[in-house]
């Protein structure tokens, strides 16, 4: 087999590929993170590369115009090496930087005292427990067995019907005992109904009990690490999941994991990103990797099966059941991830293929299954799930908005890092009044909450009509035909922004937005419809997901998104995810709530053979609806011409 | 109070009443008018509020002569299925019609290609040789009715025809004409009542008041989908009632050319014997299809047979006694 | 009045035990409001709330079965006012009405002519299921013969006279068939409420107007008869349509039990054309039985499609056959499409492939009814599955070619088609509407 040297720029990395291979291939290869929406599949043109020199072979396709293909630019999926190369990977073709939203979001909810405490909802009863015994030696009278003893002396302070000792520990037990004068401190972790000697350090270490307590999203990944004796979150951080490179949504990355290698590859890549998470947490907060012991989990139910390299194949095929909604706790060294070598790996569980742990987390943290109210939970991000209910009952469905939220198929779409355009207001004619860019530099692209922003605008300012098509008449000069055929509209010229392309919105983009809101929305009619409510009838709406703290509440209704209610009964949980596994790490009888309470009680709406929603949703592609009078607040004057034609 | 009163629903809305044809006082040269809709109540239920219009058939014909029809269809009618205006004549004189739905089928690239001006003068012919209302019906072919159906507009400037059809991102060039040459709009939505508005909300956005709009939902037949229309009829008509003043529109079925495609309609007796005699099998059907959509409250019914076209008139006739 | 969900769940144990086979109590609560499925899965359910849920589950309209045997009519139960709410549920009784008066060979002809009255048309087969014989001639032993005679004909029978003498001679005969008593008016209440108790068949009563029906209805339950059908004998047609529609909806709506039973109708319209019109619209408008002197099968065949087509059910997509069907004079170099077993998919095809003119072969696969896009998201339609059918003898004996043609919105499937079936693929157009020119155009030219 014939293999070709290609280097990569500008990170000056070389390896040695076979002749054939995509570059995107051998980007991966290289440990590079590319960006992929569809996996490879040559369809969504996101990952650009420019060939600096060296052959290949390119496929065709319709992303590159002809001044980029004279640059050298191709699509690193769609192009081969023939012979050593040596290809420039563009910044905006990597899945890098830091998901910058996410990470403020992650200092900001760092708190858990409210609900795990003293006087609090849950008691201060962690999943592991660093316990300082002095044991009484042994003697002719006292006999009993080390492993015993041990026991024994746990069970004065707690009272634990059965606990295991592995047998790795009963190898040292006699040595440490003694070694260190029958002072040791037993490490002791939940398994469900059983509790775990995980093992026994010499003297006492009981003042050093950390936990991560982790939110396993599509697209970001968050980590927290906590104290376990305190409470306090000692540090945070984030990052882009690098399985986006296999795909940007669950249907891709499942698709891509048909085979048991792959699905050890899409394992190793993403906790390889939680071990750098968790690698950066220990030297932030200065404390020792070997005490980080417990390791919560809360994420969608594919990325529980891709995490412990279950087949998650059957998710997505009629009757959509996944192997598993309540994983056992395991060692966390069974799938790699590195903490305390013997420590262990809990998650919360999941409802359904759909409704995962990180929704059922954020019903924990939103409270609404403690009140008789009637609310509303919407979980807003690569998918969107939607939980509705009170304290009696809980129904929850999983709207498959697509990626726009995300950037994902938007032209000048991007995730919320630097450069994304995160607020915009616009004047008459579309003129740019105001525009946030997170980082604060020159405009890289559209981000979800600039995206609605901005389609929120057109549509006030008159630019776009009902259907999200461009009036030519109220654009001013900022109306053009764009290079596919359609209309677009130019935010930003290349002189100002970031990569000297100009930023667009085309008619596509918001046909796409206004397809993932319809989606969004038609799902919360037919929740409520399931069990004979309104909108009405709500008294709070809970908006979670990293991408639902910066979302407007007005122009999400504007646009249809969010249904027309007072502004007051709208609450941000941010982060729900991670929150709910914290609280988990930090209370056991709050993951017994959660497992019984929440995801032993939520019902779970199938929403691709719902008969209301195949039939109405197309009633959802109006901005805000086909139906203005769900929108009061934004029903315009009635037209004279109509009333005064009706009146003839 | 009898019981029948108890039974009385209350509605909200009426359907708007839309007029097809001018006469000379209005502007045209038509000797008769067609008027529809005007419903407060559900189709015939007239003990519980106004049914003042009845609904209209209008006999269908075509700008050439139809290669493909059922033999019944073409023993009825002869050799006029030749000349446009002889059929027209034929239609109104011998069968009676009230009103014409005059199908540019000629036009369309594939079966003829006719151009716009001889389109037009197709349109013209026809006026000339009937006074009764007239529908003009594109080719179902967007591009080349884009360029067809403004000429015959033109043609038949004043004359408040009913044109079509218009859809969801295909309505803006013959809205203008509709406008600019005094027409009444068919909008065409494909079995999808949320479509439908919107395609109401568009053209009315565009200048045209909701009294000059039909709504077309698309028809099936019986035996071939005729369900999904009648349903999705009977949910406009519900709304409309119940006070949407977007959907209080007139609604358009296709009766004739939908029923006549069947093989209920078209089959030889020998390829079914069970079915029955070959002559009238397609005329049942058609009056089978027709008279569901009646109950579905369409207002307008283009039907072909003149047997399917009489008993469905009669059927109506009786109906609206008070 | 049905229970909805949450109301039914109120009256649950809620401790989501799962002995039920659902998740949760809600969802059971959910399935029992949709009637999939019954409250005895309960285990736990208390006694309170078993009674509670009975007495809701009552049926506004009464179930009435006339005939016996697996050829049994059964009507009404009917729990809506329009299909699209939910679903109609018990199919009309479309019949002949047969007149004892016709001597012999007529009666023999008419008999004939009405046992011909069966059809398969989409693979499904449907009849005139019901046959009433008409004491026209006012005597005993005509009545007698006739309804003999319809009894070979193995259908539920409606016995119209207004002689209780005479149907209880000839009921003495057939009682055990269940047949119809028709019907019980003002002055004939007595004796004919009376036959409906010893014969225990149902009843039909009859009068002109609503206000004279109802204190029919109520003598007769007063007297015990369950089983009852109403006959409004308006004398126009406008009038009976609209007694229809108010006993649907008095019976649904204001829960008025005395209206609770489904409805008869006789239409004796001597055009036959304006007949088959008027009955058509009876059985679109919550007519149970529907009876005319109509017996050809080109008049009965519409109306019989009105009521197959109206008694689906909107919430299932409905399925046509999965085979290979021709469109036009095929021959075996004509085109092969691919293309999904929901029906309005199939239709639309059909259609655009009937006005193309261009003979071509239409495979359709089963997708368990959902359209192509649905199909193929839910792995419903795949490569293995079309390359199955590709290389099987239904189509090998038909298609001398090897070039298949697949919608539009399943090109990315071509290459792995084309590995598994070993068949040039064709991507056709995305839109129903592009069929005619793909024909014409691109599949010439290949």
């Amino acid at each position: 087999m014939k293999t070709h040297s290609i280097t990569f720029l500008p990170d000056n990395i070389t390896i040695q590929a076979a002749a054939g291979k995509s570059v995107l291939d051998a980007a991966v290869a290289a440990g590079l993170a590319v960006n992929s929406v569809c996996g490879g599949d040559g369809v969504c043109g996101k990952c650009r590369v420019i060939v600096k020199s060296g052959k290949v072979t390119a496929k065709p396709n319709m992303f590159l115009d002809r001044r980029e293909i004279q640059r050298g630019m191709a699509l690193a999926c769609q192009t081969f090496i023939d012979g050593d190369v040596t290809i420039d990977v563009p910044f905006e073709s990597r899945v890098g930087g830091v998901p910058q939203l996410a990470t403020e979001d992650a200092i900001r909810y760092g708190s858990i005292s409210d609900w795990v405490g003293e006087g609090a909802l849950f008691p201060h009863n962690p999943l592991f427990q660093k316990i300082y015994l002095d044991l009484p030696k042994p003697t002719i009278s006292d006999c009993i067995c080390d492993q015993e003893r041990l026991y024994r002396e746990i069970r004065r302070s707690r009272d634990i019907p059965i606990m295991q000792t592995g047998l790795a520990v009963l190898q040292r037990l006699p040595d440490i005992l003694r070694q260190c004068d029958w002072k040791v401190t037993a490490l002791l972790g939940c398994r469900g109904g059983t509790v775990e000697v995980v093992d026994v350090e010499a003297g006492d270490t009981s003042a050093s009990n950390l936990g991560v307590a982790l939110d396993l999203g599509t697209t970001t990944v968050v980590a927290h690490l906590v104290d376990l004796t305190t409470s306090k979150t000692l540090a945070t951080k984030a990052k882009y999941n690098s399985q986006i490179t296999f795909g940007d949504d669950v249907i891709s990355r499942i698709m891509y994991g048909a085979t048991p290698e792959r699905r050890t590859q899409l394992r190793d890549v993403v906790v390889n990103d939680i071990n750098d998470l968790i690698a950066g947490l220990v030297v932030d907060a200065k404390v020792k990797l070997n005490d980080v012991c417990m390791v919560a989990c809360a994420g969608n139910t594919t990325m529980i099966h891709l995490l412990c390299a279950l087949n998650p194949a059957n998710i997505r095929k009629d009757p959509y059941i996944p192997a598993v909604c309540c994983p056992p706790v395991i060692r966390a060294a069974e799938v790699g991830i590195k903490i305390n070598s013997r420590g262990l790996l809990a998650t919360l569980p999941s409802v359904a293929s759909y409704v995962g742990g990180d929704v059922v987390a954020d019903v924990l943290v939103s409270g609404m299954m403690r009140s008789p109210d009637l609310s509303l939970l919407i979980d807003l991000g690569t998918n969107g799930e939607l939980v509705l209910g009170n304290s009696d009952w809980l129904v929850c469905c999983s709207a498959s908005a697509g990626p726009s939220f995300e950037g994902g198929g938007i032209t000048c779409g991007m995730r919320a890092t630097n450069g994304a355009i995160e607020h915009i207001q616009l004047g008459r004619n579309g003129d740019i009044v105001q525009c946030n860019v997170v980082g604060g530099s020159k405009p890289l692209g559209l981000c979800g909450s600039g995206l609605i922003d901005a389609v929120g605008e057109l549509l006030k300012a008159g630019c776009i009509d009902r259907r999200g098509r461009f009036d030519p008449a109220a654009c001013g000069g900022r109306l053009r035909e764009g290079d596919s055929g359609g209309q677009e509209f130019l935010l930003f010229p290349s002189a100002l922004t970031a990569l000297g392309r100009d930023l667009v919105l085309t008619e596509a983009d918001i046909n796409n937005l206004i397809h993932s809101k319809g989606s969004i929305y038609m799902a919360m009619e037919c929740l409520l419809d399931h069990v004979g409510m309104s909108f009405d009838d709500l008294q709070h709406v809970y908006i979670a997901g990293g991408f639902g703290n910066y979302l407007k509440i007005d122009q999400g209704i504007r646009i249809g998104l969010l249904p027309d209610l007072d502004p007051a009964k709208f609450k941000y949980i941010g982060n729900g995810s991670v929150q709910g596994a914290k609280m988990a790490l930090l209370s056991q009888e709050a993951l017994k709530n959660v497992q019984d309470q929440i995801a032993g009680a939520m019902t779970y709406l199938e929403l691709s053979t719902n008969h209301k929603y195949m039939n109405e949703y197309s009633s959802c592609l109006f901005l805000p609806h086909t139906n203005i009078e769900k929108f009061p607040s934004l029903m315009p004057a009635p037209q004279k011409q109509t009333d005064a034609a009706v009146a003839r | 109070m009898s019981i029948l009163d108890d039974a009385k629903e209350k509605w909200t809305g009426t359907i708007n009443e839309v007029t097809i044809g001018a006469t000379k006082q209005d502007g045209g040269t038509r000797t008769s008018v067609v008027t529809v809709g005007g419903a407060g109540a559900l189709p015939f239920m007239n003990f519980e509020g106004p049914t003042p219009r009845a609904p209209v058939v209008a006999m269908e014909i075509w700008d050439r002569e139809p290669d493909d029809w059922a033999q019944p269809l073409v023993d009825a009618f002869g050799p006029v299925l030749k000349s446009p205006a002889d059929w027209a004549r034929k239609c109104v004189e011998e069968f009676g019609a009230e009103m014409l739905c005059l199908k540019l089928a000629g036009t369309h690239p594939d079966f003829g290609d006719a151009t716009p001006a001889q389109a037009a003068e197709v349109v013209k012919s026809v006026l000339k040789a009937v006074g009764v209302p007239l529908i003009i019906w594109g080719c179902d072919h967007d591009e080349k009715d884009n360029e067809v159906l403004p000429r015959c507009s033109q043609a038949a400037a004043g004359e408040r025809c009913l044109l079509g059809a218009v859809k969801e991102d295909n309505y803006k060039t013959l809205v203008a004409s509709c406008l600019a040459d005094g027409h009444t709009i068919l909008g065409l939505s494909p079995i999808d009542i949320n479509i439908a508005k919107q395609i109401n909300i568009l053209v009315s956005e565009m200048g045209l008041p909701l009294n000059r709009i039909v709504m077309y939902p698309t028809t099936g037949a019986l035996g071939y989908g005729i369900e999904y229309a009648h349903s999705i009829q009977e949910r406009g008509r519900l709304a409309a009632l119940s006070g949407d003043k977007i959907m209080s529109l007139p609604v358009l079925c296709m009766v004739g050319s939908e029923a006549w495609r069947t093989k209920e309609a078209k089959a030889s007796q020998q390829e079914n014997p069970a079915w029955g005699d070959e002559k009238t099998r397609g005329i049942y059907w058609e009056i089978g299809t027709a008279s569901t959509f009646l109950q579905a409250g369409s207002d307008i019914l283009v039907m072909r047979h003149p047997a399917a076209v009489a008993a469905i008139r009669k059927t109506i006739s009786e109906l609206m006694v008070k | 009045m049905a229970l909805k969900a949450l109301d039914i769940f109120k009256l649950l144990p809620k401790t989501n035990c799962k002995k039920c086979g659902c998740p949760t109590c809600l969802a059971f609560a959910m399935k029992l409001a949709q009637k999939q499925t019954s409250l005895d899965q309960c285990p736990d359910v208390s006694e309170a709330s078993k009674v509670e849920l009975a007495g809701a589950a009552a049926p506004p309209i009464r179930l009435v079965t006339i005939g016996a045997g697996p050829g049994k009519l059964e009507i009404g139960n009917e729990t809506v006012l329009f299909r699209h709410e939910e679903s109609f549920y018990h199919a009309p009784g479309i019949g002949v009405m047969v007149s004892d008066a016709l001597d012999g060979t007529a009666l023999k002809a008419r008999i004939e002519a009405i046992r011909k009255l069966k059809f398969v048309r989409v693979g499904l087969s449907m009849q005139a299921n019901v046959v009433a014989v008409v004491n026209a001639s006012g005597q005993a032993a005509p009545f007698a013969k006739a309804v003999q005679a319809a009894g070979t004909l193995d259908l539920p029978m409606v016995l119209m006279s207004s002689q209780a003498a005479h149907l209880n001679t000839v009921l003495a005969m057939c009682a055990d068939k269940k047949p119809l008593i028709h019907a019980a008016t003002d002055a004939t209440a007595d004796a004919f409420i009376a036959l409906a108790k010893t014969h225990n068949c149902p009843l039909a009563v009859t009068a002109p107007n609503l206000d004279k029906l109802v204190p029919l209805v109520e003598k007769a339950r007063a007297a015990g008869i369950q089983d009852i059908v109403l006959d409004v004998a308006c004398p126009r047609v406008p009038d009976t349509l609209q007694a229809l529609t108010a006993i649907r909806r008095l019976a649904l709506k204001k829960n008025m039990r005395v209206l609770g039973y489904p409805c008869l109708v006789t239409n004796s319209t001597v055009d036959p054309l304006v007949n088959v019109a008027e009955c058509g619209m009876f059985v679109a408008k919550y007519a149970g039985i529907v009876l005319a002197e109509l017996d050809q099968p080109e008049q009965l065949l519409p109306l019989l499609t009105i009521s197959q087509n109206l008694y689906t059910d909107p919430r299932k997509p409905i399925q046509v056959e999965a085979k290979l069907n021709a469109i036009g004079a095929v021959t075996p170099d004509s085109p092969l499409m691919i293309t999904t077993n929901f029906s309005l998919t199939y239709y639309t095809v059909a259609g655009e492939v009937e006005a193309s003119r261009v003979p071509a072969y239409i495979g359709v696969l089963d997708t368990e009814g959902t359209s192509v896009l649905t199909a193929f998201a839910s792995d419903k339609l795949t490569s293995e599955k079309i390359a199955a059918f590709l290389n099987s003898d239904e189509v090998k004996s038909k298609v001398s070619h090897r070039k298949v043609i697949i919608p539009g919105y399943i090109a990315v499937m071509s290459g792995s088609l084309k590995e598994d079936s070993g068949w040039t693929v064709l991507v056709g157009p995305r839109e129903a509407s592009g069929i005619s020119k793909f024909l014409k155009t691109t599949w010439t030219n290949t």
